[in-house]
């Protein structure tokens, strides 16, 4: 049992999530249902499938952003007992996302008053680097994703839709991690960005880290996926 | 574990048998319909860990400010245990705070907890100037060498970003939002290892808030101390905490990681004050 | 005045058992306030009848009985209160503060050094010291039970932030047996040294207020302050007494026409001082 669990990073089994909706009179709106894949450390792991599938609602519900209803969610960590994150207490799971796993959300949720290199350095300053070491790596980060350093002192909400995606994924992936989920990577930016942030992941890969990540353009997941999850719409 | 709480319930009134049972979030009532005592709070139990921060949400009179008042002893509690990290009795057992000796309860909110006030002047001693305020409660914890108090005093008066030069005036001769930073650098002054905030941005103009809750933030993550904050508003409770409990008529209904509860609410309590959001 | 029909003493044998009692508990917790059932008193309250019925609840024919106003023998209400004791009483007075048993006193503590069989009698206007600090009584209380004084030591810190050290001159607040906070009634600083190991019981009535508490012999008392600054008494350096040239004791500053004089508050140290003077010369 435990050297089967060894071999994945990740294991999803018969996950399913829906919603109850008590104020509409408790209508029930399905987000996904029977959802099973694992993956290793070093892989990525693309989800695809039509808008409304439950993509990114399976991500969240990995990042326990949502509550699972059924299934479990196994989660192999490296010196540590594995954790079913459907279900392990939330004081775990804040532990984890401040180590171990990474959310590299679709919109940049950030505050006004934080600059593009505070708000990258950050990840890093949290887990106890130094923030002078820890800026010089975001600067890194940044540079290597092609942002131009005169924004670095400006806040990312006033960058256009392309620069702000590179920002978030610079914040989501400059702590080292071991597992990183991200909402459509690369859906605001253009070939050229699309490429530098798919060696990005690339590299990641290389360094063992496990992903999964929403991608819609077939070609992308043909070049960076190690495996492919197709979701359905599902039907009630 | 730092803090935990263990069926702390707050009967304001004679209470009978019949005031927990009749009462909370399945009786949607906080008074008791047999002996009319008003139930605060409801068989509550809770964790805080080291560096946590936990937000307690629900509208005005779920409860949730007796919540704090009974953690920080500035209300007795009708039933319940209360524990904290080292508070031990003779034989090194743990022990519930409550039944501490006066002297040591005092010890206890004087070094390991502070409290902030939504009203400065539940807070601040108006009759004592800024640095006054502050230096109580390093004499509360024990100094007596007036250099190190002052030392000390200047040092957190620094840390709230006011100028040193204003640290002898009066907390009348302050705005509202530095009433709020006094208070933020006396409750500091001791390094408590939690820190209570009741609507500490409540009837502050946005500008001001915004400010005063990034300094909470960036303080809490240089010195390390855990934190309860309660808060109606969502935008605070998003902005500070990790967890998030929610509060209806003294009881508990829901309690998750804070972007859980606002992403995704269980109950339909907590659903109706998300969707409330503006 | 016929002392015929009066018991010894003023009052009766009940009365002085009550005020007995709460001197013992005031003893036997040095610095607590014990709260007693004040008298109504042939003077009015405030004018010292808090000394008076300790005096009267302790004083016997034996005792020689010696009282002072601001140190002076001769002032006014310390002339009235000798007189009303010994007409209730009969017994002897003196100004010799080596010889009187009772020191009944308002403002100063004698400069000649007390004894064993002697007890000091204060005079007190305000008992609770944390008056100042916190009005509710039910606070004080608990305060003084967790010795919880911050908010005394809040008011050092500011005069010394604001003025370099205490502006208090009188009534500063002293720790008695390293626990409870008291008011050592309006001496000023330069009695605070005297309360500390003094042989002498040192008993505090107040009267208006209802209330009565003890130092009792050889007890440690401290005035409150910082660990790292000085206690500073009145600075006399310079001067000294015009009349018997005493020049290491308490001076009253007297406003004349012609300038500021300085006298010695304690008469009875300055007669003894000019006769010595005078014995000498």
């Amino acid at each position: 049992m435990s050297a089967f669990n060894h071999r994945y990073k990740l294991k999803v089994e018969a996950l399913g999530k829906s919603f109850t909706l008590h104020n509409r009179g408790g209508v029930r709106v399905q987000g996904f249902e029977n959802v099973n894949f694992s993956l290793r450390c070093g892989e990525l792991l693309a989800l695809h499938g039509p808008s409304g599938a439950g993509k990114s609602s399976i991500l969240k519900t990995i990042f326990r952003t949502y509550l699972a209803d059924s299934g479990s969610i196994r989660f192999h960590r490296n010196n540590n007992p594995e954790v079913d994150l459907a279900s392990c207490p939330e004081s775990h799971v804040l532990d984890l996302r401040r180590r171990e796993i990474g959310f590299v959300t679709q919109f940049l949720k950030i505050l006004p008053r934080v600059s593009a290199l505070d708000a990258v350095a950050y990840p890093l300053i949290e887990i106890g680097t130094d923030e002078e070491q820890a800026k010089e790596e975001a600067r890194k980060m940044l540079t290597q994703l092609g942002i131009r350093e005169e924004l670095f002192k400006l806040s990312p909400l006033t960058f256009s839709g392309g620069e702000q995606q590179r920002v978030n994924i610079a914040r989501g992936i400059i702590a080292p991690k071991e597992l990183i989920l991200l909402d459509e990577p690369t859906a605001s930016l253009d070939q050229k960005s699309s490429e530098v942030v798919l060696r990005l992941l690339d590299q990641l890969k290389q360094r063992n880290i496990a992903m999964i990540a929403i991608f819609h353009d077939q070609r992308k997941i043909e070049q960076i996926a190690d495996v492919a999850v197709a979701i359905g719409r599902n039907e009630i | 574990m730092l803090l935990e709480l263990k069926n702390v319930s707050k009967i304001f009134g004679s209470g009978c048998n019949n005031c927990l049972p009749e009462t909370g979030e399945q009786a949607d009532r906080a008074i008791c319909p047999v002996c009319h005592s008003v139930v605060a709070v409801n068989d509550v139990s809770l964790k805080v860990k080291d560096k946590e921060i936990l937000g307690v949400v629900g509208e005005s009179g779920s409860g949730k400010s007796t919540l704090l008042q009974l953690i920080f002893q500035d209300q007795p509690v009708s039933e319940g245990t209360i524990f904290f990290n080292g508070i031990k009795d003779r034989e090194g057992n743990n022990c519930n705070i409550l039944e501490l000796p006066p002297a040591r309860k005092a010890w206890l909110r004087n070094h390991e907890m502070s409290m902030i006030y939504q009203n400065p002047h539940l807070g601040l001693n108006f009759n004592f100037s800024a640095g006054g305020n502050i230096a109580e409660k390093i004499l509360g914890a024990g100094e007596k060498r007036y250099e190190v108090i002052r030392d000390q005093a200047l040092y957190y008066f620094g840390k709230i970003e006011m100028p040193r030069s204003r640290i002898d005036d009066y907390p009348d001769n302050f705005s509202g939002g530095q009433q709020q930073r006094i208070q933020i650098a006396k409750a500091l002054s001791s390094s408590p290892r939690l820190l209570l905030l009741d609507e500490p941005t409540t009837g502050l103009d946005v500008s001001v808030q915004a400010r005063i809750l990034d300094l909470i933030k960036a303080l809490q993550y240089e010195m390390g101390f855990s934190m309860i904050v309660v808060s109606h508003d969502l935008g605070v409770i998003n902005h500070l905490t990790d967890l998030t409990l929610v509060m209806k008529n003294g009881s508990l209904v829901e309690y998750g990681l804070t972007d859980q509860i606002l992403e995704d609410p269980q109950h339909p309590y907590t659903q109706l004050l998300v969707s409330s959001k503006l | 005045m016929t002392t015929d029909n009066i018991t010894f003493g003023f009052f009766d044998e009940d009365a002085k058992k009550e005020i007995r009692r709460a001197m013992l508990k005031a003893v036997a917790l040095p610095g607590y306030i014990v709260p007693f059932a004040s008298r109504e008193m042939p003077i009015a309250r405030g004018w010292g009848t808090g000394g008076l019925q300790v005096t009267l609840s302790l004083i016997t024919d034996k005792d020689q009985l010696k009282i002072i106003d601001q140190g002076c023998d001769g002032s006014v209400n310390a002339v009235n209160i000798r007189d009303f004791i010994v007409s209730v009483t009969g017994v002897e007075e003196t100004t010799a503060t080596p010889d009187a048993t009772i020191i009944q006193t308002r403002h100063r503590v004698p400069e000649y050094p007390l004894s064993e069989n002697q007890t000091l009698v204060y005079q007190v206007p305000y008992p609770e010291v944390l008056t100042t600090v916190e009005p509710d009584t039910a606070r004080q209380k608990e305060m003084h039970a967790n010795v919880d004084y911050a908010k005394l030591w809040v008011l050092l810190y500011e005069d010394t932030a604001q003025f370099g050290d205490s502006r208090i001159s009188s009534r500063y607040p002293v720790v008695v047996n390293n626990h409870y906070v008291m008011d050592p009634s309006p001496i000023p600083k330069f009695d605070i040294p005297k309360l500390s190991d003094n042989p002498a019981l040192q008993i505090f009535g107040a009267g208006r207020e209802k209330r009565i508490y003890a130092i009792p012999p050889y007890t440690d008392v401290k005035p409150l302050k910082f660990s790292d600054r000085e206690f500073a008494i009145e600075d006399f350096s310079g001067k000294a007494c015009e009349r018997c040239g005493s020049e290491d004791v308490f001076l009253d500053e007297v406003h004349l026409d012609d300038g500021v004089h300085f006298f010695c508050s304690d008469t009875y140290h300055c007669d003894t001082h000019l006769k010595e003077d005078r014995g000498a010369a």
